[in-house]
């Protein structure tokens, strides 16, 4: 799964720049598939797609999960294995389906809380949750990989890809240059609106533990984030922005004849960082994939073929 | 109140709410103004602040112009950009570019809108066009088509909810502005679009006669309609393609400034447009100053119609509704049917077969299954709530319908209409957003709490008039737009849990469980006898008042206890299909069209037909994009939506 190369010009009204780079996604080679388990794997679905995602990068890819082919656009990775079958929308998983797949335990996540009851009368639900209590996304996700984990009784594999995840987040994080600008990370909506990431998303975690400072100090909602028009990020100075995509159709083109956004301090100043997709909501490999993209981008080297997340051989 | 002491009151607050908004929000201060420069308050005032002010003023302008030209063509007050099918076609347009053709939008976007726009108002004009567009028929038509298309731009949304987030925003009419570009956009094209209005005002006003005395004055009605609606198709989705999606004051403007006193087609003319900039521009200034700091997108368009709705509720008993409204025809005419108990035979056989095939076939995780073919539990265990959910949901609606139609003599008539579902809807609203964990019976109790509370509005409001049918109408559009205002806001808001909210309100019959199938399915059986006995009412109300008083009805009584009937029925078919299955609007008008034409046999064939397009559109659904589900009440509306055009083009 390669994505084509793509080059985009933020062309400023004082300075102009070429951010470009590629990305590339090596095949993701899931290694629980050849283990030899004393237990059989328990047959899964997996409604959310961080669950779904985390299962996968352990090696217990669920039997079906939603949506697998907006996941690809809007998670990227890992990829998803053929044998996963497709459950429909995630709010609304396929009932008959569902039963007819002979299910050990379907997991959730509390925004899915109402769906609870039916879903049980299929197999025992899981709900496992990141955002709804207390302790900060890392944390809780660390947690949930964990609890995923001893669902599909793939523990030391979670306990690997936490290890993995901590030290590529370092890995990355030393790559970064020593004086980093505070990070404006934001990803458009429209050409006049972006979400902004603060410290309590997960992507703001990763930040915290790279060691870069988060240049959005605003409210943020329950995920961590704040859906502004951009004249809202006027008044932050001395930042870097950093870009995620996907970037809507048409938008590239619109900002670049915006005198508001060739203004802004943060795209004035200082060559945009381009991102690939990281899902806001994800697991422990979004957050890799945030980390060596971060890096990637300050590297502004063109990485080809990079490994996405190291292959995780229980 | 005259209409210009009205607006200068807008003005003052639009003038103190201009400089607040300078004095707090930019950096600068009022002190910018003078010498903007370069700096980033200077751009910020100059590049986002004043083209959102002029934006926004434009934009509301050009709404009530188009406001003005379509009620005044169209005789009727409920008409409307969004009650036409316009703005749903700019919509659908967009998204499908969006999706499928994204290299479009880059240089074409406004063409793209526009063509959308028109080609809706061309298919509402295609099947009005053979009853010379008379009113009725042009509102029936472009009720239908609207519905239609938004059933469209519902699935994608459903289907495309990450991709299409930015549509989202749009459709909310979030005012934001980056250049001069928008503005730019819009006055050369508000400025043609007026000079074209103010060039057929003169044979405009002659539409104040009726049709006879009007074509006796030697006026091309049919050229005149088409000409008049098509300017206010341009000026409509000119706005809607560059600022989003802004209800209520296309609707309002023109109401509110006939209230106050603008009653030649002159001065409404004049005043709506101005009153419409004002109402934009002040509601977006305050939401600037009491949301700069927000997490939260609060889109201007959505806003503007939540709080225009109360100011709609407030007005309406003040409304001097006497002024004389000339009919055209009530209804469309149709032949009675000789033998109606064939005819309704036929269709129970049709609806009982569908049960059964919906219960039977299906798809499973091997391809298509034969009946039988996997245990019960696997397949029709799962089936039967939805299946009697479905037909019990349709039978309420439908009955519903055809009561409120009759009541109202208004074709446009729904139990949608009449605000009760979304007042429902509303209370179910709050609990999704409040208390995610909440249960299916808090969910009911809300739902319900929502229904009567609609209702108590409803009766509040109108008691005084008798619950003259128009002001009650009235009332409910203001309950629906804000309902339609608040969901706006909820999804353009970013919250993941938007999806959820957006697949319980397209009408799906999937979170529905056997003990509420079994709730709902006798509420409909017990409502339906009940009402039985009513239908001699249906058949002397739409005679008008005195007729009915002599026969011996006691016309507010009557339609209050009508009323409540309709309330109870939405009430519990909205708690299961979510707010947006139009069966309540379609199948009386299928039965009517089928020849069923007395009270009793419209009710009876209505509740029919409405029962077996639900069980369809679910079953449909189900099948169709299997494992996904399209909700059944979007199939519902593209099924019976497409029968009724067949059906209003050949008539």
């Amino acid at each position: 799964m390669t994505r084509a190369v793509r080059a985009r010009r933020f062309a400023g009204a004082r300075r102009s720049c070429l951010v470009g780079w590629l990305v590339g996604l090596a095949l993701f080679v899931s290694g629980g598939l050849c283990v030899a388990n004393a237990q059989p794997t328990p047959r899964v679905a997996a409604i959310d797609w961080g669950q779904a995602q985390t299962l996968i990068a352990i090696g217990a890819p669920p039997v079906a999960m939603a949506q697998i082919a907006s996941y690809g656009d809007w998670v990227g990775g890992p990829a998803v294995p053929d044998s996963v079958r497709e459950l429909g929308l995630r709010v609304q998983p396929n009932m008959e389906l569902l039963s007819q797949l002979d299910l050990d335990a379907i997991t959730i996540t509390p925004m899915y809380a109402n769906s609870r009851t039916r879903l049980a009368q299929v197999a025992s639900v899981e709900s496992i949750d990141v955002y709804y209590h207390e302790g900060s996304a890392w944390d809780n996700t660390v947690e949930s990989t964990r609890k995923l984990a001893r669902l599909v009784h793939r523990e030391a594999a979670a306990e690997q890809l936490i290890e993995t995840t901590r030290a590529d987040i370092e890995a990355s994080a030393r790559r970064l240059p020593a004086d980093a600008e505070p990070l404006l990370v934001i990803q458009f909506i429209d050409a006049r609106h972006v979400r902004v990431f603060g410290d309590n998303s997960l992507i703001g975690n990763v930040m915290t533990r790279m060691g870069v400072a988060n240049a959005w100090q605003e409210q943020t909602n329950f995920w961590g984030f704040a859906l502004v028009p951009i004249e809202r990020l006027a008044a932050i100075e001395n930042a870097r922005m950093a870009v995620l995509d996907p970037m809507p159709v048409g938008v590239a083109e619109e900002i670049v004849s915006s005198v508001l956004w060739q203004s802004l301090p943060a795209v004035r100043d200082r060559p945009i960082l381009d991102l690939p997709a990281v899902w806001s909501f994800g697991g422990l490999p979004s957050a890799t994939r945030f980390a060596r993209g971060l890096a990637a981008a300050y590297d502004g080297r063109e990485t080809a073929g990079e490994t996405e997340t190291p292959e995780s051989t229980p | 109140m005259t209409p210009a002491r009205l607006c200068s009151l807008f003005l003052v607050v639009l003038g103190v709410a201009c400089v607040w908004a300078l004095a707090t929000i930019m950096p600068g201060g009022l002190a910018m103004l003078a010498a903007p420069g370069d700096s980033l308050t200077g751009i910020l005032l100059r590049y986002n602040w004043l083209p959102r002010l002029v934006a926004s003023l434009l934009g509301g302008a050009g709404l009530a112009l188009a406001g003005v030209l379509m009620q005044q063509t169209l005789r009727n007050p409920l008409a409307a950009p969004t009650t036409l099918g316009v703005v749903s076609g700019v919509h659908l347009a967009l998204l499908l570019a969006t999706l499928f053709a994204p290299w479009l939008l880059l240089h074409v976007r406004g063409v793209v809108g526009f063509i959308g726009g028109a080609a809706a108002m061309g298919l509402v004009f295609a099947l009005a066009w053979r009853r010379a567009l008379a009113p009725t028929v042009v509102v029936l038509a472009g009720l239908v088509v609207n519905l239609y298309l938004g059933a469209l731009v519902v699935v994608l949304l459903l289907f495309n909810q990450e991709a299409l987030r930015g549509m989202m925003i749009w459709g909310a009419g979030s005012l934001a502005q980056n250049n001069w570009d928008g503005v730019f956009y819009l006055l050369p094209r508000l400025a043609i679009g007026a000079l074209a209005a103010t060039a057929l005002s003169r044979a405009l006003a002659l539409l104040d006669l009726d049709d006879v005395n009007a074509k006796n004055l030697g006026v091309s009605l049919q050229y005149l309609r088409a000409g008049a609606l098509g300017v206010a198709v341009f000026v409509a989705s000119v706005v809607v393609v560059e600022l989003g999606v802004i209800g209520f004051v296309g609707l309002a403007a023109p109401s509110i400034v006939r209230l106050a006193g603008a009653r030649t087609l002159k001065a409404r003319l004049v005043w709506a447009p101005v009153l419409g900039a004002l109402l934009l521009a002040v509601t977006d200034q305050v939401l600037q100053l009491t949301t700069h700091d927000s997490a939260a997108l609060i889109p201007t368009g959505a806003t503007t119609a939540a709080l225009g709705a109360p100011l709609l509720l407030w007005l309406i008993p003040r409304l001097n509704m006497r002024r004389p409204v000339p009919q055209t025809m009530a209804e469309a005419p149709t032949v009675r049917l000789r033998a109606p108990s064939r005819l309704l035979m036929t269709l129970v056989v049709a609806a009982a077969a569908m049960v059964v095939i919906a219960l039977l076939v299906g798809r499973g995780a091997d391809g298509w299954t034969w009946p039988l073919q996997l245990p019960w539990a696997e397949t029709g265990a799962w089936r039967l709530p939805r299946v009697l959910a479905a037909g019990a949901a349709g039978l309420m609606l439908s009955l519903a319908g055809t009561i409120i139609q009759r009541v109202s003599g208004n074709p446009m008539a729904s139990p949608e209409v009449l605000g009760i579902s979304a007042g429902t809807a509303m209370g179910v609203l709050a609990v999704i957003l409040l208390w995610p964990a909440a249960g299916t019976s808090v969910m009911l109790g809300a739902g319900i709490f929502g229904a009567f509370a609609t209702l108590a509005l409803l009766v509040v409001l109108n008691a005084r008039s008798d619950f003259e049918p128009e002001r009650v109408l009235l009332t409910g559009i203001s309950v629906l737009f804000l309902f339609d205002a608040i969901s706006k806001i909820v999804l353009a808001g970013s919250d993941p849990r938007t999806q959820q909210l957006l697949a319980w309100m397209s009408g799906t019959t999937y979170y529905v469980d056997m003990p509420l199938a079994l709730t709902v399915t006798a509420l409909a059986a017990v409502l339906l006898l009940a009402t039985r006995p009513l239908a001699a009412w249906l058949d002397l109300l739409p005679l008008g008042v005195p007729t009915a008083r002599a026969l011996g009805v006691n016309v507010t009584f009557s339609r209050l206890l009508l009323l409540a009937v309709v309330a109870v029925l939405t009430a519990g078919a909205t708690l299961v299909v979510g707010p947006l299955s139009f069966v309540g609007l379609l199948a009386p008008h299928m039965a009517r069209l089928l020849g069923l034409t007395r009270a009793r046999e419209q009710m009876a064939g209505a509740v029919v037909i409405g029962a077996l397009l639900m069980i369809l559109a679910d079953w449909a659904g189900r099948v169709v994009l299997f494992p996904s589900e399209i909700p059944a009440g979007l199939v519902a509306t593209l099924i019976g939506g497409s029968y009724f055009m067949w059906r209003l083009r050949r008539m």
